[in-house]
């Protein structure tokens, strides 16, 4: 309970706004609309942090729509084929699902997707590894693109991947006569 | 703790060949020794021509001094080698190699080439086998699970390889899967 509650990712997750519709008049917040009112009006359009979102839904004040990363447009795209799409332009720090019903189809298209993508970037890593910088002007197109559209996570899992490969090569070419 | 970043989640394949190299090589020594203490052990006497077991790290700096022949281990020849070849890249599964093969075989092969018939081949074998387990283990990417991973066989340098990138790779599906079964939010 403690780690999630300081868990640095959750925090920047649950800090993404959704677009929700308030049901009901809330006087003396009109400042949550960065306008300015003085007070929100029942079936107006705010722009709310995923925390105060979740509250204000179940208690009823409000109704909110996905998210376009979590849109069936999306989840059609990444059906069909989990490497062309491009998560950074999405889903800004890697976003938390929400909870209930849909939640569970949500995750099972998260894990696919990120199991799709994961030979991917263990693939580019491992051919990356010689190249120290992150120019690379022999590379093909699509691998360019693959590795724009990776997100934060994945990033990081390609770095590690890249380091692993890196260290490898240098302790193999590295030869015992040398060091004497 | 006051380790680089990139060196608390894995350990460098230098470190993993120390360790290799506390294994005993069987050597035919040139020169005489007296049973002598060192750190890890007390090894010797060396009398020349018959063998003696030492560790590899004294192997290696004998050899170096050329104060020694090494005798290859019985696993680093090519039947043996051809043949674990072609078990790997028949067989869905990793074959069984001796745990640290990679680390000894680099290290015999540096210093003692001469030591070995045809180390070419050896080496070219080695490179082969390598990239067959590469590829197995690329493929057990794809059945990543949160919980448990299995891959039986899979040899030391292997293990360290991978370890950063799967780790990670499986919190993250960790956190994706736990998700809707359990309420997160702490409020």
């Amino acid at each position: 309970m403690g780690d999630e509650y300081y868990d640095i990712e959750a925090i920047l997750a649950e800090n993404q706004k959704v677009q929700c519709t308030f049901k009901v008049d809330v006087p003396d917040m009109g400042h949550l609309a960065g306008g300015e009112d003085r007070d929100i009006k029942a079936t107006s359009k705010l722009q709310i942090p995923m925390w105060m979102a979740y509250i204000l839904i179940y208690s009823d004040y409000a109704d909110f729509n996905i998210p376009h990363p979590f849109s069936s447009r999306v989840r059609n795209a990444l059906n069909a084929e989990a490497r062309s799409v491009k998560l950074t332009s999405l889903v800004g720090q890697g976003g938390m699902c929400l909870n209930d019903d849909p939640a569970v189809e949500m995750s099972n298209v998260l894990v696919k997707t990120f199991r799709a993508r994961l030979t991917e970037i263990i693939d580019q890593a491992q051919h990356f590894a010689s190249i120290g910088a992150s120019t690379a002007g022999n590379s093909g197109d699509q691998g360019m693109a693959f590795r724009e559209g990776l997100d934060g996570t994945e990033r990081e899992l390609f770095a590690l991947a890249q380091w692993s490969v890196k260290m490898m090569k240098r302790w193999h070419e590295s030869s015992e006569t040398s060091k004497r | 703790m006051a380790l680089p970043v990139s060196l608390r989640t894995s350990v460098i394949p230098q470190e993993l060949e120390l360790v290799a190299c506390e294994q005993l090589v069987e050597i035919v020594p040139l020169v005489a020794m007296e049973r002598t203490a060192f750190i890890s052990g007390a090894y010797g006497p060396l009398r020349p021509p018959s063998k003696c077991k030492v560790p590899i790290w004294m192997a290696a700096n004998l050899k170096m001094k050329k104060k020694c022949h090494i005798v290859p281990p019985e696993w680093l020849n090519v039947e043996y080698l051809q043949d674990r070849l072609t078990r790997e890249t028949t067989e869905p599964q990793f074959s069984e190699m001796p745990f640290r093969f990679a680390e000894i075989a680099k290290v015999l092969l540096d210093v003692a080439s001469d030591d070995f018939q045809n180390s070419d081949r050896l080496r070219s074998l080695l490179k082969d086998i390598r990239e067959a387990r590469q590829a197995k283990s690329r493929e057990g990417l794809s059945k990543l699970d949160h919980s448990d991973l299995n891959l039986p066989n899979l040899c030391a340098i292997e293990i360290n390889e991978i370890r950063p990138f799967f780790v990670r790779a499986m919190g993250v599906l960790t956190q994706l899967t736990k998700d809707p079964a359990g309420q997160q939010m702490t409020y």
